[in-house]
C-alpha cells in the first residue's frame, strides 16, 4: 500500500501528465499484469500527438530501467506489444525506429535474491515484439483485423 | 547518455573480474552507438582502458567489441573496419590461462571484419539474410563462388573458434567468461550459415554447369555436419542454452538436387 502512496506522491512532484501517470500504473513494480482496460486507455491515447510522445518517453525510460526493476522492462513490453497492435500507427513507427532498444534486450539477465532466472520472461517477450515488428505483412493484418473487432 | 555514462559502462563491461561482461554495459554501449549514430566515441573510449596487464580484461573487451559490431549502429563495423589492426594487437598479449583462446578470437574477429570490408553488401554487423545480396552475387557466377568459398572459409575460421572455446570449457573452475564468448560466435555462424544455404540455392539455379558447383556443395555438406555437432556440444551447457535459443539445423542438409532441372 505505501509503495502505491509512494508512487502517487512521486507521480504529483515530478509533474507526470495523465497519460504518463496511465504509464506508470500499467508498468508498476508489482506482479500483477497491466489490466485490459488500462491498455486500451493508452492505445486510445496514442492517438494524441502529445500524449503519443509523453506515453513513449516513459515507455523508454521503463525499457531502459536496471534488472532489479525486470517487472517495469517485462510490462513495458506488454504494453508496448499492445500499442503495436491496437495503438495509432505512430507507434509502429516508433518502435521501427528505435528497433535496437527492444532487439538489445533479448539477452537481458536478471537473477532475483534466490538465484531465479528472471530475465526469461523480458527476452521472451522482447523477441515475439522483434519478430512482429520484422514481419511487416503480419502486422498490418494483425491491425486491420484489431480496427474492425 | 553522455560520453561520461559511456566510459562508466565501458569499464564496468571490461571489469577484472574472471565473470561474463554484464549485459547491462554491454547493452549500454550497443544503445550508445545507435542513440548517436557513431561508434567513434565507443572505439576512443575502449582504446584508452589499459588493458594490456590483465588478460581476462582483453579478453572481455574482445567479447564486447564483438557484441558492440554485432548488434551496434552500422557505423560500428566500419568503425571496427578502421581498427582492425588494434582489434588484431590485442591478440598478441603475452599472457597464459587465456592466451590461446584471446589469440584466436582476436583473429577471428579480424577475418570477419577483412571479410565484411572486402564484400560490400554484408554490412551490419550481424550476418542477416537479405534477398538482394544473394541475387546481386548470384547474377555475376564468378563472383558469386568466389564469395560464397570465402563466406565458407570465414564460417569455418567462427566454428573452430567456437569449438577452440568449448574445449577449454572442461578444465576451467569458472567457464561464464567462456560461455559469453560462445553466444557471438553461435549467432554470427548460424547467420553466415544461412547466407551460405541461401546463396548456393541461388547459384545452382543460376548455373547449368553442376559438376563446378560439386566442390562447393561437397564443402557445405560437410560444414553443415560440423556446425550441427557444434550446436548439439553447445546445448549441453545449461547456462547457454538459458541465455538464448540455439538455433535449429536440420539434420539433413539440404540437397541441391541437379538432376530435376
Amino acid at each position: 500500500m505505501s509503495k502505491q502512496f509512494v508512487r502517487s506522491a512521486k507521480n504529483v512532484v515530478k509533474g507526470y501528465s495523465s497519460a504518463q501517470v496511465l504509464v506508470r500504473n500499467a508498468t508498476a513494480n508489482d506482479s500483477d499484469g497491466p489490466s485490459v482496460d488500462t491498455l486500451d486507455d493508452l492505445a486510445e491515447k496514442t492517438y494524441d500527438s502529445v500524449e503519443f510522445f509523453e506515453i513513449m518517453d516513459m515507455l523508454d525510460k521503463r525499457l531502459n530501467d536496471k534488472g532489479k526493476y525486470w517487472r517495469h522492462v517485462a510490462k513495458s513490453l506488454t504494453v508496448l506489444d499492445y500499442l503495436v497492435r491496437f495503438g495509432s500507427e505512430n507507434c509502429v513507427l516508433w518502435c521501427r525506429e528505435n528497433l535496437y532498444i527492444i532487439k538489445t534486450l533479448q539477452e537481458f539477465r536478471h537473477e532475483d535474491d534466490s538465484g531465479v532466472d528472471q530475465g526469461q520472461i523480458v527476452r521472451v517477450k522482447a523477441k515475439e515484439l522483434t519478430n512482429l515488428l520484422k514481419d511487416e505483412e503480419r502486422l498490418r493484418e494483425e491491425r486491420s483485423l484489431n480496427r474492425r473487432g | 547518455m553522455s560520453a561520461v555514462d559511456l566510459a562508466r559502462s565501458i569499464k564496468k563491461a571490461c571489469s577484472i573480474e574472471e565473470v561474463e561482461p554484464k549485459r547491462k554495459h554491454v547493452r549500454a554501449c550497443i544503445v550508445y552507438t545507435w542513440d548517436h549514430q557513431s561508434a567513434t566515441q565507443f572505439f576512443s573510449i575502449l582504446k584508452s582502458v589499459p588493458l594490456a596487464p590483465s588478460e581476462i580484461q582483453v579478453f572481455k573487451c574482445l567479447i564486447v567489441v564483438h557484441k558492440v559490431v554485432q548488434e551496434g549502429h552500422p557505423t560500428a563495423l566500419r568503425e571496427a573496419i578502421r581498427n582492425t589492426e588494434w582489434i588484431r594487437s590485442l591478440g598478441r598479449v603475452p599472457s597464459n590461462e587465456y592466451g590461446r583462446l584471446i589469440q584466436r578470437y582476436a583473429s577471428c574477429i579480424c577475418e570477419k571484419l577483412m571479410f565484411q570490408a572486402s564484400h560490400r553488401g554484408f554490412d551490419g554487423g550481424m550476418f542477416e539474410y537479405k534477398e538482394y545480396t544473394s541475387l546481386a552475387v548470384v547474377s555475376d557466377p564468378d563472383r558469386g563462388y568466389d564469395t560464397l568459398w570465402s563466406l565458407m572459409d570465414l564460417l569455418e575460421e567462427v566454428m573452430e573458434t567456437c569449438k577452440l572455446m568449448l574445449a577449454s570449457m572442461g578444465r576451467r573452475r569458472k567457464a561464464e567468461l567462456v560461455v559469453a564468448a560462445v553466444v557471438p560466435l553461435v549467432t554470427e555462424s548460424y547467420g553466415i550459415f544461412k547466407f551460405c544455404t541461401a546463396m548456393l540455392r541461388a547459384l545452382t539455379q543460376e548455373i547449368d554447369d553442376h559438376a563446378a558447383l560439386e566442390q562447393l556443395s561437397e564443402r557445405y555438406r560437410m560444414q553443415h555436419r560440423d556446425l550441427f555437432e557444434l550446436y548439439a556440444d553447445c546445448s549441453s551447457i545449461k547456462s547457454l542454452t538459458s541465455l538464448i535459443s540455439l538455433p535449429k539445423l536440420p539434420p539433413e542438409p539440404e540437397s541441391f538436387d541437379m538432376t530435376d532441372k
